[in-house]
């Protein structure tokens, strides 16, 4: 069956190749809707992922027509270095100039899980590479050097991070309660150096009206923010768990400020009164 | 007064001894029989491995962290174990063989209720000819990070070879694993890079080639079937990202190797195509595969019963599936829970020591037989874990008897976390943090890579270097029972 080939700017899945364990009619369907997508678009390979499989397996068709089905494929010795100018069926007829390994040696099996391998060169070694790696969710745009991937940022219509399906993103609306908070702890800052060159009580009191309503609705604010970062940062499965760490430490410093910040007040306008 | 016996004072080990002495109290008595006379934070001995730590640093001594909590220490090493007792005893016992404590040589029965064999791996360097002396120990061709002790020599041998390449002689580095079934990947592709941020410092970078040799299945595999990274802002799988960081720091490589052979100055090796090659080397770090440490078990009329208690591999048999058969069949739930002997119910097994069902990664050979795939990882974290599990039992079967509920970790359900990092200082490292959930693929629960992806990542900077910073003092600090030791994770 021919099957649809995921092209920019779908976003690749995170997911990534996994290793095919059963050897059975599915495994053979998947090979051969590979085999009729090859023949429909006119192409030289495709890898599983491709077509929105996540089953480690590739298939070449070779130039007399045949196939070379590689199932659970690896690259395991390179020598020398090519750059050739490459196209795949992701990016349509964007090409780039791409530096691989010359001569691969790779390991696969059958489709009767017998273990195989085969010594490529030049293009058919180009190929083999770039379909490994669309294996582990890649496409060439990470092989290239940062210039390359800036001339070929520059020939795609929605820049390069479309392709990166549900990144993790670099601001967050939770920054936003954080400067918020240090604005606020700026202010009160401000109130408790000024409170020195003022002598009325009168004066005095009402500032410090004014800075418990700012240092209560600044604790509050540290609360809103612990939530809402942890809620947040749930929302992306691609941001990194480590970044939990990153927001408690964050809170935990921000409330010592805000200690330290309270402490002065106390001792510096309200003893003053 | 009933009386536990922890064989091995590693991670696994302290972690056992240190909560049943806290949980049991003076009421029953905790003992530690372990060969070395000091702990070792393991991780930091890559630090020492290149000089940025010393030795003192990475140990500390046991004999007063175990006065301080009421544990009986001997320094020795298990020899054999009697289950079910000799001929004049039904009482179960160990003997041991003093290291040290100026009984070195004596061997003493030690009588036990529960015993728990938390001894980890046997180096086993032999397994390849030229790697181990033929007597169980390293051989002089190559070098290790797997003991503070190897790692002091290794470091002594970088300095030689810095030496040599500003004396003008270009020199070749060759790191990786020495045997096509070894674990901790991780740990030499920590050395490597660690080597790789000395070198520049000494201004010597460019008189060095250094090349990767490791029976991974692909680059970035590290033993666990690879992850993906946050990278700068960017997803990639762990291979893109090995790959690219290979390339950028000019490192060759070589995956699916089996070293079959050391000699003096060359490594000869077997890849997974079948094909056979050599490569030489002027300094060469080769972690050797692991296996149990050798002990024997005896029946109650003398007969060896060895192979009921331990697997083949030496490793001892716990409560998980060793029938799982092809790697199309295998489970999540083939791996132990309990981690108790099926045989002897007084008997546990904790950390490396025990025997794993089966492999984690796909099983791969080369068409001439010769396995080569990456054999189960087991960090500390897991074995912290395990260690603390089995505590729990073997302490709620003396408090409140046979029938007790035993406490479960099975590596299925449990995530590990590891930092690996280049360079040591404060703000000129940089280190790729990893999570991974579950350590042992659980196809049924997560289709596909049998992982759960929003947890199984791992992230490059700055800051993962500082968590190994901090990972050492912590670790460090707990292991020597400090105030609150107990509330550090493991």
């Amino acid at each position: 069956m021919i099957r649809e080939i995921i092209q920019y700017p779908t976003p690749l899945s995170l997911e990534f190749g996994v290793n095919v364990r059963q050897f059975n009619e599915e495994l053979f369907a998947l090979i051969e809707d590979l085999k009729d997508t090859i023949n429909e678009n006119n192409l030289e390979a495709l890898s599983a992922f491709q077509i929105g499989n996540y089953k480690n397996v590739i298939v070449v068709k070779k130039e007399d027509g045949t196939f070379l089905e590689l199932i659970n494929p690896s690259l395991i010795a390179h020598s020398g270095k090519i750059t050739t100018d490459e196209k795949t069926s992701y990016y349509g007829d964007v090409s780039a100039e791409i530096t691989r390994f010359e001569k691969v040696s790779i390991v696969y099996q059958d489709r009767d899980a017998k273990d195989c391998s085969l010594q490529a060169e030049g293009d058919l070694a180009v190929v083999l590479q770039r379909k490994i790696d669309y294996l582990f969710g890649a496409t060439f745009i990470q092989k290239m050097s940062a210039d390359e991937r800036d001339k070929f940022e520059s020939k795609l219509k929605y820049g390069t991070d479309v392709g990166m399906s549900d990144y993790c993103p670099t601001t967050f609306f939770r920054d936003k309660i954080l400067k918020a908070i240090n604005i606020l702890m700026i202010f009160m800052l401000i109130v408790v150096v000024g409170s020195f060159f003022v002598k009325e009580d009168a004066i005095l009191q009402t500032l410090w009206k004014y800075q418990s309503y700012g240092l209560i609705g600044t604790f509050l604010l540290h609360i809103v923010y612990l939530f809402y970062a942890q809620y947040e940062g749930k929302k992306y499965v691609s941001c990194s768990s480590c970044q939990i760490g990153n927001i408690i430490g964050t809170t935990v410093i921000s409330l010592i400020k805000f200690t330290l910040l309270s402490i002065a007040s106390y001792f510096i306008i309200y003893s003053s009164m | 007064m009933a009386r536990l016996v922890v064989l091995g004072g590693g991670v696994a080990g302290h972690t056992t001894a240190t909560f049943a002495a806290k949980w049991l109290g003076s009421a029953h008595e905790v003992v530690v029989v372990t060969p070395n006379a000091k702990w070792n934070w393991i991780p930091s001995n890559i630090w020492v491995g290149v000089g940025e730590m010393t030795k003192e640093e990475v140990t500390f001594d046991l004999a007063p962290v175990y006065a301080k909590a009421g544990i009986t220490y001997k320094q020795a090493k298990a020899v054999s174990l009697n289950p079910e007792g000799n001929e004049s005893s039904d009482k179960s016992f160990v003997s041991i063989e003093y290291t040290g404590q100026d009984k070195t040589g004596t061997i003493e029965n030690l009588e036990y209720d529960y015993i728990v064999n938390a001894t980890g791996p046997k180096l086993n360097f032999d397994a390849t000819p030229g790697l181990g002396d033929g007597k169980g120990q390293m051989g002089n061709h190559t070098v290790s990070v797997c003991t503070a002790d190897h790692a002091v020599h290794a470091s002594h041998k970088l300095q030689e070879a810095i030496e040599k390449m500003k004396g003008g002689t270009r020199q070749k580095f060759l790191i990786g694993t020495g045997h096509g079934m070894c674990t901790c990947q991780g740990a030499a592709f920590e050395y490597i890079f660690n080597i790789e941020n000395e070198l520049r410092k000494a201004g010597v970078r460019d008189m060095a080639d250094i090349k990767w040799i490791s029976n991974e299945s692909f680059l970035g595999d590290f033993g666990m079937g690879g992850i993906h990274m946050k990278v700068g802002g960017y997803v990639v799988s762990s291979k893109l990202f090995a790959e690219s960081l290979y390339a950028e720091r000019n490192i060759e490589w070589l995956i699916g190797a089996h070293t079959s052979k050391v000699e003096n100055g060359k490594v000869e090796y077997e890849l997974l195509d079948g094909s056979k090659g050599e490569e030489e080397f002027d300094f060469a770090m080769l972690i050797p595969p692991f296996a149990g440490v050798g002990i024997k078990a005896f029946a109650k009329d003398g007969s060896d019963i060895t192979g009921t208690v331990f697997a083949p591999n030496g490793f001892m048999k716990v409560d998980a599936n060793y029938g799982a058969g092809a790697y199309e069949n295998w489970k999540a739930s083939d791996w132990p829970r309990t981690y108790q002997n099926p045989t002897y119910s007084n008997m546990f097994a904790a950390g490396i020591a025990f025997a794993p069902p089966h492999l984690i990664s796909k099983p791969m050979s080369s068409p001439n037989g010769t396995p080569i795939n990456p054999t189960p990882p087991r960090t500390g974290m897991p074995s912290g874990i395990i260690g603390k599990a089995v505590a729990h039992s073997v302490c709620d079967l003396i408090t409140k008897g046979d029938s007790a509920h035993l406490h479960e970790a099975s590596m299925a359900e449990m995530g590990a976390a590891c930092v690996a990092s280049a360079g040591k200082g404060v703000f000129s490292g940089t280190a790729a943090a990893m999570t991974v959930y579950p350590v042992v693929p659980d196809f049924e629960t997560f289709p596909g890579t049998g992982r759960d992806t929003d947890y199984t990542f791992g992230e490059i900077g700055l800051a993962g270097h500082w968590i190994k910073h901090i990972l050492h003092f912590l670790f460090i600090y707990k292991a020597k029972l400090n105030p609150g030791w107990t509330l550090i994770p493991e």
